[in-house]
């Protein structure tokens, strides 16, 4: 198979890369509106935790809807600070899917918690809701699934099986950014959320940089001690606020001002990034559609109510994964495995005794799912190429 | 005069090789922001400067705490004999293992903890010593050094604000098995956001360091988590700046140790008045914080704020008495030097950009406080 590409006349130069991610010309362009920001930061001095987060956090509630923005260090810690503020207790169990990046289930045993792992839906990838249902025991007290690549997890099911079980609803809105359920905001269906800025996100800053989203005052404020070494009050944009005593054992997870003035310039651009997004993935669909070798194009489920659909990733299932990767990496296309193995068997959580077989929709994704470039400053004929290139290793011939 | 303890303008010569560094970086064709070649570059640049065999750099010197207390493989059940008096992530860090922290009490001057009480706290359940180095004055690290061996127990070094300390002629970060530093702005080694490196002679801590900080993944290994880690990385802004301020290092410590001495000087005539500078001297010696101890703290500090003059107390309250950590404090102990330090201890600005006019101006507003009984 690989031979038919080699052949194929159609194909443009080596040496046209076509990176994973790239902001660059982005940036570029988006320089004079990050400039003065940065200015700011110079001027009022406080480099982390500082006015700019402040800010940010307020123009990304305004832009979510979310009544408070609690900007942290990286999406991981949002999660584990998440986790913490809502009340897990020692031990507790909190259901997380078997498919998806590790933080879902790592940071609930750096919360001092157990996760507990139910597969997921083999077109959302989320955690099915029977399967979180079944995973149920007397020692749970969260749901916590992931909404990945470009939709949300059934939260309509979800938020039944967290009623039906007095189960405490948390989102692994990582990537969720401008995902809606019923209007809601991802992340705040439930009793909160995350976001992460890794600088590929959707919203991604120059570094690492979280945040969690949350309409309950409680979580909030628990969340922004515990991010401040667990000193309540005021601590944004307040150098004295070091000497205040700690309430509860924090960590340290402030947001850079830098980072805060990155993605506070960013959010003036995200709906465009948006549906830029949204333009790619409608090219790739119809380039690829219909391919011999690509099993499954992302499939948008539609719910009973609307639900906004946010292409942060695209991702495809397709035969003979690792070879089709091998073949556009020897051409200069990069992709990613989102996710090459399944979280119960990864060894972290070898302890747990899970063995292969017991989570087989995300094994079956582990084995076929793939990446493509998909970031607004992708060219459409780079995304062209990314596409006759998959096609000529199937055999199916150029566009 | 107005003279505010947080200095606003830390980078004030520097503002354009700032926004060079955010704008180059950003529109790098590669485009790698987190645990690149800048990174690696900062960290080997540290291995020569300190000497040691490994530099992790991290997100927060707590964090790197963290990281040193998980390669130790300290948990659940064990002990960690921390100072009584200094900041929260002594004791947080330990929790955040699900360890519990012992507290011991500090030596009434230099503020560090006393090696007698350290030995006392030591118990079956032992399995670390954490000394801090606080404001000027590096912990009895020889001390703590035997009585990590008599014990068999691991020795972490608190090193967050000793960056370029010298004791015995081991630097600072490098007495215990593994040490932190900070890169927080108002530190020695300041930077433009959060930051941190561990720092250890043992390779095999700072392997499973660098695992550990990038979600229990082993180098080029990526989606294979090895470990339960943490999110806990360094970025390429961070590093490109610090790069570029490490050479000038020693020149802002060096400036900090000739303020720190005139300080001193000047501040003899005042010890009658019961304001007690730190000891003279440099071995042994880090000049992140120049704290006073006063009998009228709170008097001299609205006598300096009076002359416009910023003041700041690093820890008013002991961590064994601060609600997070109460609970973990042993039922009977008491803390009295810690105690007499949290309602004693003022700090001073003593930044290296302060000008020879501004530091005589503190120098003199101190010495005009009357003083007195309390």
């Amino acid at each position: 198979m690989e031979q038919a590409a080699t052949v194929s006349g159609f194909l443009t130069p080596q040496g046209t890369r076509v990176p994973f991610f790239s902001q660059a010309a982005g940036f570029a362009a988006l320089w004079p509106r990050v400039e003065p920001l940065l200015t700011e930061v110079l001027e009022r001095g406080k480099y982390s935790h500082g006015p700019l987060v402040g800010a940010f956090e307020q123009a990304l509630a305004q832009w979510t809807g979310a009544r408070h923005v609690v900007g942290v260090n990286s999406g991981t810690d949002a999660l584990v600070l998440l986790l913490r503020a809502a009340g897990l207790t020692p031990d507790a169990e909190v259901v997380v899917p078997a498919f998806s990046f590790v933080a879902s289930a790592s940071s609930v045993v750096l919360a001092g918690g157990r996760p507990v792992f139910a597969d997921v839906d083999p077109l959302t990838y989320a955690m099915d809701p029977d399967a979180t249902a079944a995973a149920v025991t007397r020692r749970t007290r969260a749901l916590m699934p992931a909404h990945l690549f470009c939709q949300t997890a059934d939260l309509g099911a979800l938020s039944e099986v967290a009623e039906r079980y007095a189960l405490t609803l948390l989102e692994d809105s990582a990537e969720a950014i401008g995902m809606r359920w019923d209007g809601v905001h991802a992340g705040l269906v439930g009793a909160g959320g995350v976001l992460s800025f890794f600088p590929t996100k959707t919203l991604g800053a120059l570094g690492d940089a979280g945040a969690i989203l949350t309409d309950d005052d409680r979580i909030a404020e628990t969340a922004a001690a515990l991010r401040h070494h667990g000193r309540f009050g005021r601590t944004v944009d307040d150098f004295p606020a070091i000497n205040t005593e700690s309430a509860v054992p924090g960590l340290n997870s402030k947001m850079d001002d830098f980072q805060a003035a990155i993605l506070l310039a960013k959010l003036g651009t995200l709906d465009a990034d948006i549906a830029r997004r949204a333009e790619l993935a409608l090219r790739y669909t119809e380039r690829l559609a219909g391919c011999p070798g690509v099993r499954r194009l992302p499939t948008v489920v539609r719910r009973d109510v609307p639900s906004n659909p946010v292409f942060y990733v695209y991702l495809v299932e397709v035969d003979h994964r690792d070879a089709l990767v091998r073949h556009l990496t020897a051409y200069g296309v990069e992709t990613e495995v989102y996710y090459p193995t399944p979280l119960p068997l990864q060894p972290c959580f070898a302890d747990l005794g899970h063995r292969r077989g017991e989570f087989p929709r995300a094994e079956h994704a582990c084995a076929h799912a793939v990446a493509l470039p998909l970031y607004p400053d992708l060219a459409d004929d780079d995304l062209d190429r990314v596409c006759d290139l998959v096609r000529a290793f199937y055999g199916g011939g150029g566009a | 005069m107005k003279l505010p303890f947080f200095p606003p303008d830390l980078f004030a010569d520097e503002h354009a090789e700032l926004l060079d560094t955010v704008r180059r970086i950003g529109t790098d064709p590669a485009q790698r922001f987190i645990l690149g070649e800048r990174t690696a570059a900062f960290e080997a640049a540290l291995r020569e400067h300190t000497g040691a065999a490994d530099v992790v750099a991290c997100s927060s010197g707590t964090s790197g705490l963290i990281l040193v207390l998980r390669a130790m493989d300290v948990g659940p059940g064990d002990e960690v004999v921390v100072p009584a008096f200094g900041c929260a992530p002594l004791a947080a860090s330990v929790i955040a293992v699900g360890a519990t922290p012992v507290f011991a009490d500090v030596h009434p001057w230099t503020m560090t903890v006393e090696p007698y009480e350290v030995e006392q706290a030591v118990s079956g359940r032992t399995a670390a010593l954490m000394p801090a180095h606080m404001f000027s004055v590096m912990a009895d690290m020889p001390a703590m050094r035997e009585l990590a061996n008599r014990h068999d127990v691991r020795l972490v070094e608190d090193s967050a604000v000793a960056q370029g300390g010298v004791l015995d002629g081991i630097p600072a970060g490098r007495w215990g098995e593994a040490g932190v530093f900070s890169f927080v702005q108002v530190k020695t080694f300041g930077t433009v956001g959060e930051g941190g490196v561990v720092i250890t002679d043992d390779p095999e801590l700072g392997r499973l360091a660098r695992m550990l900080r990038n979600h229990g993944q082993p180098p080029g290994r990526r989606f294979e988590h090895h470990l339960v880690g943490y999110n806990s990385r360094f970025d390429e802004i961070t590093a490109d700046v610090q790069l570029r301020r490490l050479p000038g290092l020693a020149a802002r410590l060096a400036r900090r140790a000739d303020i720190a001495d005139y300080y001193t000087a000047r501040f003899q005539e005042v010890v009658e008045r019961g304001v007690q500078p730190p000891p003279p001297g440099r071995e042994g010696r880090c000049h992140y914080v120049y704290s006073l101890l006063a009998e009228r703290r709170d008097d001299l500090r609205a006598h300096l704020a009076e002359r416009g003059i910023g003041s700041h107390v690093y820890y008013p309250t002991p961590l064994p008495a601060q609600q997070a950590f109460a609970p973990y404090a042993r039922a009977g102990r008491h803390w009295p030097h810690a105690e007499l330090a949290c309602a004693r201890t003022l700090a001073l600005p003593i930044h290296p950009h302060l000008t020879d006019a501004e530091v005589e101006a503190v120098a003199d507003a101190v010495c005009s406080f009357p003083g007195g009984a309390r």
